[in-house]
């Protein structure tokens, strides 16, 4: 059961219908959109196989440079694709229309992207700053040889867990201690990944963990999900790169919920007697001296929610991505000025 | 609930959530997206591939064609050589071929022509063959006929010969008895025989006179001072000149013994005097290199024939034209010169000195006698030595022809006289005596106008005759005393003259 988890996390993929911009359309009658599945961790550009040939016949003559949006929303290119669902969809669309652009890449709001190679590079950099977040120095990926970066990261690509399974202990990240994936998992053997560290064994310890924070403001209320109005510039979100302090307290556990208090206290304040509901908390129609501060509307990891009693522990071993980032979506209403 | 059943619970939640998410998600339409992708992704692969086996295929297939192309480039550039190469060929075939039915014919023709000539050969050659035999037949003729005609000829001179003989034989008898008739005078005729063929002679019948034989002493003259050199007598006539060491010429009547005319002009000492035939000219041979050439009637100097560079001591005048003088004088010349024209014609050089000089009757010959005893004949025109004959062993001192021109008398220091026949320049005669001794290098002898005698002088005053025809001295002349210079017979017969160192010429009949 522990490993299910990760499994699903590993194995989801979202529904896009790709969409091809009338502007780039030459032929006639325009081709209809591509179906893909995209997978959650992986990234948008690596998908442009799959779709270019479906549109490249309707393509216009010259270079390509693609580039996705949502709704007119270009969509930033080097967040996982799951993120980008949970994050801009608040009423998870499925099949996710995207549309897709060959021409007119806007540089003001996107980062070149060279394919392949570029998103490689950010994963790879990404696991360099998790594990200098970890372990304080990140000689162990610089270590690792260029085959086994290689291979580590065309199983992310691919998505082959298994491959990912045995070339990933080689980064010696240090995890943190679940008991409770443990005891998720006595059934099934115990996976390597949760092989206590030596900085667990019997103190109080302090683990950081690296975490992807990606606060989505509104400036009003909303009823249900569904009202929730899109999304205009990326100025609305904003982005926190910030690792969560774990504190291991005996007896204690370290909630979903501290977590985020830790990240976003502004928004957190007292309210961490309630008990969050499954879906959301959503009780922000009470003007009880919330009107000056935000409200959390939203907490997505992994397209999912949950209660925010979780343990972190388990939310971080089994709902991070292969990079060992926690990408943390957050719907939030501004507070009002 | 406790909280860690609260986050067992939380836990579970986040599972289902988990697997709701699957269902609603991936679990939803993952299959649909791979059926629909699927024959796309497979069709697309498999089109891949085959695009890729094509296109690999295609690469293979163009570059085969770039190759194929070269060599098709090459193929064809090559043949396009060769069949021009073909074409140049034929075209060189027929040329080739039309040249050979041209050589073909010509050869034909040219053996069609062969044979002819070989046939016209042939028959040439029997022809020629045929030709040959007659020829040779012919030059066996000729040759007998030759042979034949020699004979005959033979045989004919000889009949001549005979009847030659008979005649002589004949005309001997006939002489004879001529001879009989006219005792005296037929003999000489029969005399003039030369080489069996009868020649008459009647040259010398013109003026023949019989001459006398001298015996008495007619007149003694004192012509010159000093010796008298030269005396000649007019043709025809018993005058005589006389030229001497005095320098003059005079003139005597023999008859009388008076001097008619005096010549004077000369320059030198007169060595040889010559009269033309018309009596008209005396012309002398001086000692001062001159001849002097007077006209008798006027008695004045016409010509002066200067030229001679040593003293003159011979002269004499053509008797055919008065015109041509030749001269001999000490400087080894002899000049003949032309009297109308008044200068020396032509000059012959010889290496020894002349004495004494002659013309021929024809006016076309030199007689001259040398030191050195020749006597040598001149062609007058072109100034050739045309023979020579030795007369004597010592100088020749005088040469006169006789008056029928065969007959020339030299006389030499070694004193002996010789006749020679002019034509044959053969000995006729030979005279001599014993108390004859020549005076000097220019002691002149004469002949008489009948030819039969010969009058020369000597040393001792004496003058001898002898006749020719006999051989014999018939006179001994005694009258002067001093040597006899010069002898000269005149052309009437009588008298004989004679000078003499002193002076003086007697005249003797």
């Amino acid at each position: 059961m522990a490993k299910e988890a990760v499994k699903y996390v590993w194995e989801g993929a979202i529904p896009l219908q790709i969409h091809l911009h009338k502007s780039d359309v030459a032929s006639h009658p325009a081709p209809p959109p591509a179906l893909v599945l995209a997978p959650r961790i992986g990234y948008l550009p690596l998908l442009i196989p799959l779709i270019k040939p479906y549109f490249k016949d309707s393509l216009p003559p010259g270079e390509d440079s693609i580039w996705f949006d949502y709704k007119g929303f270009p969509l930033k290119w080097y967040i996982p694709t799951g993120v980008l669902f949970d994050l801009l969809c608040a009423e998870p669309e499925r099949p996710w229309n995207l549309t897709i652009h060959f021409r007119g890449y806007p540089s003001n709001i996107l980062i070149p992207c060279e394919g392949e190679d570029s998103v490689k590079w950010n994963f790879v950099n990404s696991l360099k700053e998790a594990q200098y977040i970890i372990n304080g120095n990140c000689k162990n990926v610089m270590n690792m040889s260029q085959s086994d970066q290689e291979d580590l990261w065309t199983s992310v690509m691919n998505g082959d867990l298994d491959a990912y399974t045995r070339l990933s202990p080689k980064l010696k990240m240090g995890t943190v201690e679940d008991e409770f994936s443990r005891k998720t998992s006595l059934s099934s053997p115990q996976s390597q990944q949760v092989v206590p560290e030596t900085e667990v064994a019997g103190q109080v310890k302090t683990a950081r963990i690296p975490v992807r924070l990606y606060v989505r403001s509104l400036n009003k209320d909303f009823e249900n999900l569904e009202d929730v109005p899109e999304i205009d510039t990326w100025d609305d979100i904003s982005y926190l790169n910030r690792p969560v302090e774990f504190l291991k307290e005996e007896g204690k556990c370290f909630t979903l919920r501290d977590a985020i208090k830790s990240l976003l206290p502004e928004f957190m304040g007292d309210r961490a007697q309630r008990s969050g509901e499954e879906r959301s908390i959503d009780d922000t129609e009470e003007a009880d001296g919330s009107r000056e501060m935000g409200e959390i509307k939203l907490v997505r990891i992994q397209g999912i929610e949950m209660k925010l009693e979780i343990p972190f522990s388990w939310v971080v071993n089994n709902l991070m991505n292969p990079e060992f980032y926690l990408h943390i979506s957050v719907l939030v209403k501004a507070p009002q000025r | 609930m406790s909280q860690e059943e609260k986050a067992m619970e939380a836990i579970k939640d986040a599972l289902r959530a988990l697997r709701k998410r699957h269902l609603l998600e991936e679990g939803a339409h993952a299959p649909a997206i791979s059926a629909l992708s699927r024959p796309i992704i497979s069709q697309g692969s498999e089109w891949k591939e085959k695009t890729e086996k094509l296109e690999t295929e295609l690469q293979q297939c163009y570059k085969a064609q770039s190759r194929l192309s070269e060599q098709l480039v090459i193929e064809v550039a090559e043949s396009r050589t060769s069949k021009a190469i073909l074409q140049e060929k034929e075209l060189l075939i027929n040329d080739l071929q039309k040249e050979l039915t041209q050589r073909r014919e010509e050869c034909t023709q040219i053996q069609e022509e062969l044979e002819e000539k070989t046939k016209m050969v042939d028959v040439l050659i029997a022809e020629n063959q045929e030709i040959r035999s007659q020829l040779e037949e012919m030059t066996g003729r000729v040759q007998k006929a030759e042979s034949e005609n020699k004979m005959l000829i033979d045989r004919w001179m000889l009949q001549k010969m005979q009847d030659a003989e008979r005649l002589n034989e004949a005309n001997d008898l006939y002489e004879e008895m001529l001879a009989k008739l006219k005792a005296n005078g037929l003999e000489t005729l029969a005399r003039q025989q030369v080489d069996g063929i009868v020649r008459r002679n009647e040259d010398g019948t013109d003026h023949f006179v019989e001459s006398t034989i001298p015996s008495t002493c007619g007149h003694r003259i004192h012509a010159h001072e000093g010796g008298c050199g030269s005396i000649i007598f007019e043709y025809n006539s018993g005058t005589l000149f006389t030229g001497g060491q005095d320098r003059a010429v005079k003139m005597w009547d023999t008859n009388s013994g008076a001097l008619i005319k005096s010549l004077y002009g000369s320059l030198g000492n007169i060595l040889d005097m010559a009269v033309t035939h018309d009596n008209k000219s005396v012309i002398a041979a001086t000692s001062s290199n001159n001849l002097f050439v007077w006209d008798v009637s006027s008695g004045r100097v016409r010509h002066t024939l200067t030229g001679h560079t040593d003293k003159v001591c011979a002269v004499d005048v053509s008797k055919f034209s008065s015109r041509h003088v030749v001269s001999a004088a000490y400087d080894r010349t002899i000049k003949l010169w032309d009297l109308h024209k008044g200068y020396c014609t032509n000059t012959v050089l010889f290496t020894s000195n002349c004495n004494a000089i002659c013309l021929s009757i024809d006016g076309l010959t030199v007689f001259s006698g040398h030191m050195d005893g020749n006597l040598r004949l001149w062609d007058i025109q072109t100034g050739k030595l045309l023979s020579e004959v030795a007369g004597h062993s010592s100088a020749v001192t005088s040469v006169s022809l006789s008056r029928n021109g065969n007959r020339i008398l030299t006389s030499g220091r070694d004193n002996v006289h010789n006749v020679f026949d002019t034509r044959t320049l053969e000995i006729c005669g030979t005279l001599r005596a014993s108390g004859n001794r020549l005076a000097s290098n220019w002691s002149r002898s004469c002949i008489s106008p009948d030819d039969d005698y010969v009058a020369a002088g000597s040393a001792d005053g004496t003058v001898h005759v002898w006749s020719l025809s006999k051989g014999n001295i018939v006179s001994i002349l005694k009258e002067q005393t001093s040597p006899i210079l010069c002898c000269s017979w005149s052309g009437i017969g009588k008298p004989l003259a004679s000078a003499d160192k002193n002076g003086y010429v007697c005249t003797w009949t």
